[in-house]
């Protein structure tokens, strides 16, 4: 296993497009922050004011660990994990390595190999966001307020990261089954699109149409993933759950409960992508 | 049966059929045949006629709708760990393009789970070693061919399926590949099982042919006989030629090819024309038969319908 892991990360480190959508986050950060000291320090008028509690300044500090669940931060995800799943139908080099491994193991690599790089860039991603916020304050004269502490702030990063995680399996999920199933990266990275924006739409729309069938709306929101993966976030960070305002009353799913239900459509799909993949026939 | 007296491989009544109902289409249909160890085996067809669909198959990639294909005497269906034992180039050596020709055998390599230490001697042994680090998407076809070779003999499998291997390679890549593949079978041992289009390299490397026409295979024996069991024609040296080709006229067609005579008899029919000439009185200095080359007989046999054959 440890050997297909690497040679998925030989592929996947050396094809630019595929590094690409990793390092998107922590150059593009480095470069968005970089322009905000310039501006800064150009014309102190437009400078970020700052916050006026410590509290305040963590919490945009680690702002950047909303993104994976956003809808952005899933395009990429997406557009990364239909290019590690379904490359190799553009390439055509399934019929390399298909005989020489079993294949549960190569999707399994695969799984690994985009977790663990995602997980890389995220991280890297939040420092350089972390970074860069406090440079901007020291270089353009902004108060950073008193009672920072490192252990709060690792913390907060920690309870970002774990928030991210929902979003980040089940978009990873979604993109993986549809690449598999369409043999196509633009397909994939559609399909994955098409769906995780349907899933937040539904989650914000949804109880806006409750009275035109009320029993299978609602069913449908507290059964897909929408609401729960925004209520597991929430709940990690703020401690809060998601107060869903139906008119036939307001939906809170317990912590336990979604973290079950978003862990069922995580397992539904991987397992199907699994299914899938060894019953293909490569030709 | 123990794994030693099995064939390396084995397909048994094997087919292939894609949609469903009206819309089926057969594209093997109940493909039969064994390679030995040590046998480079040819499988001939010209193109749509299974080929690469049976080839698929047997390496695990597609799935036949029925029949069994075995590789040392195990099924592959419930053991595709045998595969280990294979080594293969399919489709002229699709690599990944972004990679060079030495990373995408480490690639190989680690997927295999072995077989790096090796790298090195089989680019040397392609005659890649100068190009080996470069990327592969600027590779010609021959290049990646040789790359492909390369990855099949990465492990050192005890079966090399090589389809279409000599695709790209221009006269001196040509011989070098036939050498190589002789090689294989006869110094290491390897069985080899080969798909090509080019039949003077196939007549000249491989021991055993099948030949695959429309989804089914049609001949299979070993080049020798195929070539002596479709010999059409006996080239008769005797005199007076005009007295020669007078007496078998009437019964076969004659042609004058020199001072000697083409006569369209079969090999079972040359008593008979002995007898013939003997009882004119006609001197007779020499007679064989004509061997069509491996293309003839292709050529013949696709032309049959299958089932003609």
């Amino acid at each position: 296993m440890l050997d297909a892991i690497s040679a998925e990360a030989i592929k996947f480190t050396r094809h630019r497009a595929t590094w690409g959508l990793v390092w998107i986050w922590p150059i593009g950060l480095a470069a968005i922050g970089l322009v905000a000291i310039a501006v800064g320090l150009l014309n102190p008028a437009v400078a970020d004011s700052g916050q006026a509690n410590a509290a305040g300044w963590i919490a945009d500090a680690v702002a950047f660990w909303r993104v994976p669940g956003q809808g952005l931060g899933r395009c990429v995800i997406g557009a990364f994990v239909a290019m590690v799943f379904a490359g190799e139908y553009g390439w055509n080099t399934w019929k390399l390595i298909v005989p020489h491994r079993a294949r549960s193991t190569l999707i399994a690599a695969k799984y690994v190999v985009a977790l663990a790089l995602l997980g890389c860039g995220f991280v890297l991603g939040a420092m350089v966001f972390n970074l860069a916020g406090w440079a901007e304050d020291v270089l353009t004269g902004d108060p950073i307020p008193p009672g920072i502490e490192l252990g709060a702030l690792a913390a907060a990063h920690g309870r970002g990261a774990l928030a991210a995680i929902a979003p980040l399996l089940l978009t990873t999920a979604y993109v993986s089954f549809a690449a598999i199933l369409t043999r196509s990266t633009v397909a994939a990275l559609m399909i994955g699109f098409f769906v995780t924006t349907g899933e937040q739409l539904f989650r914000l729309f949804a109880p806006l149409f409750e009275p035109y069938a009320p029993g299978l709306i609602r069913a449908l929101y507290q059964a897909l993933p929408g609401y729960h993966v925004v209520n597991i976030g929430g709940w990690i960070t703020t401690g809060e759950l998601l107060q869903a305002p139906f008119a036939s009353g307001v939906y809170s799913a317990p912590f336990a409960v979604s973290l079950a239900i978003v862990a069922f459509w995580v397992v539904l799909l991987v397992g199907l992508t699994f299914w899938r993949f060894r019953r293909q026939d490569i030709n | 049966m123990s794994e030693f007296d099995a064939p390396v491989l084995e397909l048994a009544d094997i087919s292939k059929t894609y949609g469903r109902r009206a819309g089926a289409v057969n594209a093997v249909r109940g493909v039969s045949l064994s390679v030995g160890a040590g046998e480079v085996y040819g499988f001939l067809g010209p193109n749509g006629a299974g080929k690469s669909t049976t080839i698929r198959m047997l390496l695990g990639l597609i799935a036949p709708s029925a029949g069994i294909v075995r590789l040392f005497g195990r099924d592959l269906h419930t053991d595709p760990s045998v595969l280990r034992r294979v080594g293969s180039l399919v489709d002229g050596g699709n690599f990944y393009p972004f990679l060079s020709g030495r990373r995408n055998l480490e690639v190989l390599a680690k997927t295999h789970g072995g077989g790096s230490g090796r790298i090195d001697a089989l680019l040397d042994q392609v005659g890649l070693v100068g190009d080996a680090g470069r990327k592969v998407k600027g590779y010609s076809t021959g290049m990646r061919q040789r790359l492909g070779v390369a990855g099949a003999l990465l492990t050192d499998p005890d079966i090399v399926i090589l389809d279409e291997p000599v695709n790209g390679l221009d006269a001196a890549g040509i011989q070098e590949m036939r050498s190589l593949i002789r090689s294989l079978a006869a110094d290491r041992g390897k069985t080899v099982f080969l798909s090509s289009h080019l039949l003077n390299e196939v007549q000249q490397v491989c021991d055993r042919v099948a030949i695959i026409h429309k989804g089914e295979v049609v001949r299979e024996s070993t080049v020798a006989d195929l070539l002596r069991q479709d010999a059409r024609s006996l080239r008769i040296e005797a005199a007076p030629l005009a007295a020669a080709e007078a007496a078998l006229a009437g019964r076969w067609a004659v042609e004058r090819s020199g001072e000697a005579l083409l006569v369209a008899a079969a090999r079972a029919e040359t008593p008979e024309v002995v007898k013939r000439l003997v009882g004119a009185g006609i001197d007779l200095f020499g007679l064989a038969p004509v061997h069509s080359s491996l293309e003839d007989v292709f050529l013949a046999i696709t032309a049959e319908e299958p089932g003609d054959a």
